[in-house]
């Protein structure tokens, strides 16, 4: 039977809404194979594969991320007090930040390596400190230096290094200054360094060294690359003895007594920092100078 | 929810709402254009509107909120591409006589099934799949889509009718 009138018994069908007699007509018809066919395989298949939990993420990533400001509650959680708080505070820190000097301290027979702002870099021999500014480093490279230290210096701006006896500007590249009391040393190893000290207005080109010991300067030639304590070794050019001594105390650490029975002498030559016994040997027995070293490290220098 | 009023603006809440009607609502629109990830894209656009007008929403409105919503979303798109659906399980369960040429003949049928899903107007789509796949009562159809049970009805059964006059099959 034919249901030619009836635009939705398929449905009622579908619904089990048909009458018994409406159902056992349809039965009988030609088409309801079809169609229970049709719908017994349309009931079986699926949609594409659905992942419920990544598309919430995906939804709440959506939230988080839209710029239009939502409708929240979300809003009033850091108050305008709390931004003027945490900028004072920033302002604090920032200003300490800036401002405060950086230190570096070697101790004695300790020597230390570190990498300036800009990238140059400065090795420490015992005993001595550098001070400098990170703030604006770039374009105001100085820093103040107590002791000596070995400079290898980047590029840049005018560099220059501050001691109490004067100050080096660099105008090219590797250079030592040691500046100790009364005595002042500069030795340039690459490029051009600037000496000024008192009156005197010294330019150092490669290879080149400057003494300065009681206010006499002393210009001489070094052949050395590099300077040799960089190298686990100290080397004078006519240097008082008594400058000898002390960096000898510096680089092993210990205290040489009886140093008032020193004489002036002028010492020429280098020692270890690795063997006291050999160091003690090179300097006092070349320059003939008595002195006693016992098992405990004591060194004592004798009247002569 | 005696003395509390259930409100979508909590997470729980909201997490809740999608747990029941994503699913649904991502193959309604994917009836509507047969593309799953523009589905799933356009869902989770209804589910982040829902979120942010969460406080206008009632928990009882939020789902035809969420199907109006899809609906729109849907109407401004343009891209529709076929809809394809798969095969839950084998045909052949249904029918005891398991036969090369039946085989051969179920998968002839399912690619003349597919071509002829394609071929029913949107309306009739996704109304049918709604009923048939989504297990959806006419009622909550109609709710859905704000029509009649009667308009869901004629669909329904002028879907079945253009099925069976596209698939060869039944000519014989």
């Amino acid at each position: 039977m034919e249901h030619q009138n009836n635009d939705t018994y398929l449905a009622k069908w579908l619904a089990g809404e048909m009458s018994e007699n409406e159902l056992q007509n349809f039965k009988n018809s030609d088409t309801y194979a079809d169609y229970k066919f049709l719908v017994d395989v349309v009931d079986n298949l699926e949609t594409p594969d659905y992942n419920q939990q990544k598309s919430y993420s995906a939804t709440l990533d959506k939230i988080t991320k839209q710029q239009d400001k939502p409708v929240t509650k979300v809003r009033a959680l850091i108050p305008n007090w709390a931004y003027a708080a945490a900028a004072s505070v920033v302002l604090f820190f920032g200003y300490t930040f800036f401002f405060q000097e950086t230190t570096y301290n070697s101790e004695l027979a300790e020597q230390i390596s570190f990498e300036l702002p800009d990238g140059s870099e400065v090795l420490l021999n015992a005993g001595s400190e550098i001070a400098f500014n990170k703030f604006n480093w770039d374009n105001n490279r100085s820093l103040d230096l107590t002791g000596e230290a070995y400079f290898k210096v980047q590029k840049g701006s005018k560099f220059t290094v501050t001691t109490k006896e004067g100050s080096v500007t660099v105008l090219g590249t590797q250079f030592t200054v040691n500046s100790r009391n009364n005595f002042y040393n500069v030795k340039c190893f690459e490029g051009k360094v600037k000496v000024t000290s008192d009156k005197l207005n010294h330019i150092l080109t490669s290879g080149k060294a400057i003494s300065i010991q009681n206010h006499i300067a002393t210009p001489y030639t070094i052949i050395e690359s590099s300077p040799s304590w960089t190298a686990q070794e100290s080397s004078f050019n006519n240097v008082a003895i008594s400058q000898v001594v002390t960096e000898l105390e510096r680089q092993y650490n210990i205290t040489i007594s009886g140093k008032e029975n020193l004489q002036a002498a002028y010492f020429s030559g280098r020692f270890s920092h690795n063997n006291l016994q050999l160091a003690l040997i090179t300097i006092f027995d070349t320059m003939e100078i008595p002195y006693t070293f016992d098992a405990n490290s004591n060194v004592r220098i004798q009247k002569y | 929810m005696p003395d509390h009023i259930k409100s979508v603006c909590e997470q729980r809440v909201f997490e809740e709402v999608f747990n029941t009607h994503s699913k649904t609502i991502r193959n309604f629109i994917y009836y509507k254009c047969g593309d799953s990830a523009q589905a799933e894209d356009l869902t989770q656009d209804a589910f982040v509107k829902l979120w942010n007008n969460c406080a206008k929403v009632p928990f009882e409105k939020a789902k035809s909120y969420l199907y109006t919503l899809a609906n729109n979303a849907f109407l401004n798109e343009v891209a529709h591409k076929k809809v394809i659906l798969k095969h839950q399980k084998s045909v052949t369960t249904m029918v005891s006589h398991e036969n090369p040429e039946f085989v051969y003949r179920e998968k002839e049928f399912k690619g003349e099934l597919d071509r002829a899903i394609a071929n029913l107007t949107p309306k009739q789509r996704e109304v049918f799949l709604l009923n048939r796949i989504e297990n959806k009562k006419y009622k909550e159809i109609a709710e859905m889509l704000a029509i009649s049970v009667k308009a869901v009805e004629k669909r329904m059964h002028g879907a079945l009718v253009s099925l069976r006059s596209e698939i060869k099959e039944f000519k014989k």
